[in-house]
């Protein structure tokens, strides 16, 4: 059994008391324990690589990015260009392709047990509860946060922290031009939840504040019109004016 | 015998033992052979599979002297300097090592002296000889010139002088024997090989490996078959091997470990480091995903560790806390971890983007292998338009539906699958790299690691003659004919930022412009996806 150190004020303590994970939004993501972000259809898989860069919490350090060389085919590289756009603080990567879903978790738990990466983030076919429940305890262990990226057919038991079913939403009205696309919005779902079995089911709408490179979470914006467009927009583009020309 | 194909016909090229007592001898024509001995078994010379029975003698050689070269077709040679007192003085190494060549059924001739080249004269002309330090000139006397690694024009021309033996060189003046050759270099290789054999001049040798810095050996008494022992053995010489590296304070990059097997073959395990190293438990764990694939095969009888790559290693002291390290990246773990992942997974498996500056994205952020350098290098100042996450490794065409003239199409079908434009924003222009289109190609990347200009044709990067010329007739191609496209010049690219009714959004490009020479009609490609 554990004891707990007593909350006395001005006692020191030496080891600090365990503070509880938070329950508010991210649920601790990229800040402890291992997530696993999932596309919720074919196809999501950027909204997905940008909602786990936007939603971590930012740890000083290198991030350690492990990818599957299947998925580099149908999904793309990472070009870190891109990701100045989404995150203000860019953490240098080291990459490592393996080949076989066996490499690639045993790559990700090396990387794990090495302790020098700030977030471990890998992307893979598909993983099982055996393997989760590994690496989720390689990563208490180790203090090491752990984001699995992977495609939409991943489902049954996890032992993950938690599961984020991802995928874009169309993007904010766009100030200066409505014709053009403005800040990224995707639906992140909590699918499960070990910290918060209650919140399991929960549906965030979030938004990046593309000017300070903030994640927000917009309320009722499943409920309102996506974007409200000038007429004239209306007119030149958009689905009326396809069917029309149909 | 093995026959040759010469200038006068077919020659005889070799001849063992038995043969020559018949009288057949190397360099007869092969009637006169045939003719002195008919029932002669005779087969074709094959010098590639000579070069590389000898190459591999040479390597399992490595077992007794850390440098073996190659002589000439048919030697080798070993520095024995510091290795005989092992074996109990030069005489016994000696005569180990015919013993170890006549276990194997290698047939041989030994000579030992303290020059190359009077070591190579005697194991050719006096096999089995043995000369001390300075003796060489009393040595040598007797011995055939044909012994000196002569050409065989200078043996004709030194036997029609009547000189038939090394000792009647010696006392000739040097300028009055260069001027009986008809060529000076002819002369200077005569007296060159007479210096060499004498120790008056130094003779370089190639080694057929690189000389480790530190090296370790262990002898097994008995033939080692198991991978147990293997471990074991290697545990020991690690632990030798770094306690030398660290007594002179440096580190290793690469580390081969030779299992040499009783029946002359032996098998080779490389690991290699990012950085130099000199931890024996760090070096044992990335050996010990390699280790399996050694085949003692009948059992192994030495065992060989050397550190190659040495270089000064930096034993800075650790920070105390994290906020007073200079990086917040722990250079030496990162480089471990990457060492581990190299080791098992291959080395190209870990990489780093090395950042370019090119306008064109799929050459702004190459992968580079990591190599131990940190801070990783960051990506340089943002350029002009927005930059998706991802980037396809090439860009896939799709199929415009609805196009516009001025815009990016409205409808276009990607993967098989038709997608609605909402919104988009751009274009973004990139023009192409007119510089990269008559550049040189680039040169190979060298072999083993290291820069090898010589072995490159000079070329000026900046104008390659044969490349210029071919895009000047291209061009020529064009004024003469404006109908006929060009396809090799590149054409710019309009990018677009769109985003169909699902919220997916693209970065689409239309390769051309209209009416731009060269080509047909732009075609779209998608090339990356926003988060």
């Amino acid at each position: 059994m554990e004891h707990a150190p007593l909350p006395l004020k001005d006692v020191f303590h030496l080891s600090p008391p365990r503070d509880r994970p938070s329950l508010a939004f991210p649920l601790g993501l990229g800040d402890a324990g291992l997530h696993e972000i999932c596309e919720a259809s074919h196809g999501d898989f950027a909204a997905m690589t940008g909602f786990a860069l936007a939603a971590r919490a930012h740890r000083k350090g290198p991030i350690v990015w492990i990818r599957q060389a299947g998925l580099k085919q149908s999904h793309g590289l990472l070009l870190q260009a891109g990701y100045r756009e989404i995150s203000t603080n860019i953490s240098p990567c080291l990459t490592i392709t393996p080949r076989k879903l066996s490499e690639t978790l045993w790559a990700t738990e090396e990387a794990i047990r090495s302790g020098v990466a700030a977030l471990v983030i890998a992307e893979l076919e598909d993983t099982d509860f055996t393997a989760s429940r590994r690496l989720a305890l390689a990563a208490g262990r180790h203090g090491v946060p752990v984001l699995l990226l992977m495609p939409y057919s991943r489902d049954g038991a996890t032992a993950a922290s938690a599961r984020w079913r991802i995928s874009p939403r169309p993007s904010s009205p766009n100030r200066y031009d409505p014709k053009a696309p403005g800040a990224l919005r995707w639906k992140a779902v909590l699918e499960r939840s070990r910290q918060a079995p209650h919140m399991a089911g929960q549906s965030f709408d979030l938004e990046l504040d593309d000017e300070t490179l903030s994640l927000r979470v917009v309320s009722g914006l499943a409920a309102d019109p996506v974007a409200t467009r000038p007429a004239w927009a209306q007119d030149r583009i958009g689905p009326s004016h396809l069917r029309q020309s149909a | 015998m093995l026959l040759e194909n010469g200038a006068k016909g077919l020659g005889v090229a070799a001849a063992n033992e038995p043969a020559r007592q018949l009288g057949v001898t190397e360099g007869l024509a092969f009637t006169d052979a045939r003719a002195r001995a008919p029932n002669l078994v005779a087969e074709d010379l094959d010098p590639v599979a000579d070069a590389k029975a000898l190459a591999a003698l040479g390597d399992w050689m490595i077992r007794l002297s850390p440098l073996v070269a190659i002589d000439g077709t048919d030697g080798l040679i070993l520095e024995t300097t510091g290795c005989d007192h092992l074996y109990g003085g030069e005489h016994a190494m000696m005569e180990m090592l015919s013993s170890l060549l006549q276990r194997n059924a290698i047939s041989h001739q030994l000579g030992l002296a303290g020059t190359p080249g009077a070591a190579s004269a005697l194991s050719r002309a006096a096999p089995g000889t043995c000369l001390k330090e300075g003796e060489e000139q009393a040595g040598l006397t007797d011995l055939p010139v044909a012994a000196l690694r002569l050409s065989a024009d200078a043996e004709t021309l030194l036997r029609r002088f009547g000189l038939t033996r090394i000792g009647q060189l010696y006392g000739i003046d040097r300028r009055a024997l260069g001027r009986r050759f008809q060529s000076r270099s002819a002369a200077d290789a005569v007296l060159l090989r007479l210096d060499q054999a004498l120790g008056l001049r130094h003779e370089p040798l190639a080694p057929l490996r690189p000389m480790p810095l530190r090296s370790a050996r262990l002898n097994c008494p008995e033939p080692i078959a198991t991978s147990e022992a293997i471990k074991i053995g290697l545990e020991q010489l690690t632990q030798e091997v770094c306690e030398a590296l660290s007594a002179t304070g440096i580190g290793a990059r690469c580390f081969l470990l030779t299992a040499f097997r009783s029946d002359g073959s032996r098998s080779d395990i490389a690991v290699k480091a990012a950085r130099p190293v000199r931890e024996p438990k760090h070096i044992l764990r990335l050996f010990r995903e390699r280790i399996d694939t050694i085949d003692p095969g009948f059992g192994i009888d030495l065992l060989l560790l050397e550190a190659h790559r040495t270089d000064v290693m930096e034993t800075s002291p650790m920070a105390l806390s994290g906020d007073l390290a200079s990086t917040d990246m722990d250079a030496i773990a990162l480089s471990a971890l990457a060492d581990r992942i190299a080791a098992r997974l291959g080395e190209g498996a870990v990489s780093r983007v090395q950042p370019r500056e090119s306008h064109m994205p799929e050459r702004a952020e190459p992968q580079a292998r990591f190599d131990g350098s940190v801070p990783i290098p960051a990506i340089p100042s943002p350029t002009a338009g927005p930059r998706p996450i991802r980037l396809l490794p090439s860009p896939e065409r799709v199929t415009v539906m609805a196009e516009v003239p001025d815009g990016p199409p409205l409808r276009f079908i990607w993967r098989r699958v038709p997608r609605t434009v909402t919104r988009a924003d751009g274009p973004e222009r990139i023009a192409p790299e007119w510089w990269t289109h008559i550049a040189a190609p680039q040169t190979p990347p060298a072999l083993g690691g290291q820069a090898r200009p010589w072995l490159t044709p000079k070329m000026d990067p900046r104008a390659d003659a044969a490349q210029i010329a071919h895009v000047r007739a291209d061009l020529e191609a064009m004024l003469d004919a404006p109908s006929e496209p060009v396809k090799l010049l590149p054409r710019a690219r309009d990018y677009y930022r769109v985003e169909d009714a699902s919220g997916r959004r693209y970065w689409l490009f239309r390769e051309g412009l209209y009416g731009d020479g060269r080509g047909g009609p732009p075609e779209w490609y998608v090339h990356g996806l926003f988060a």
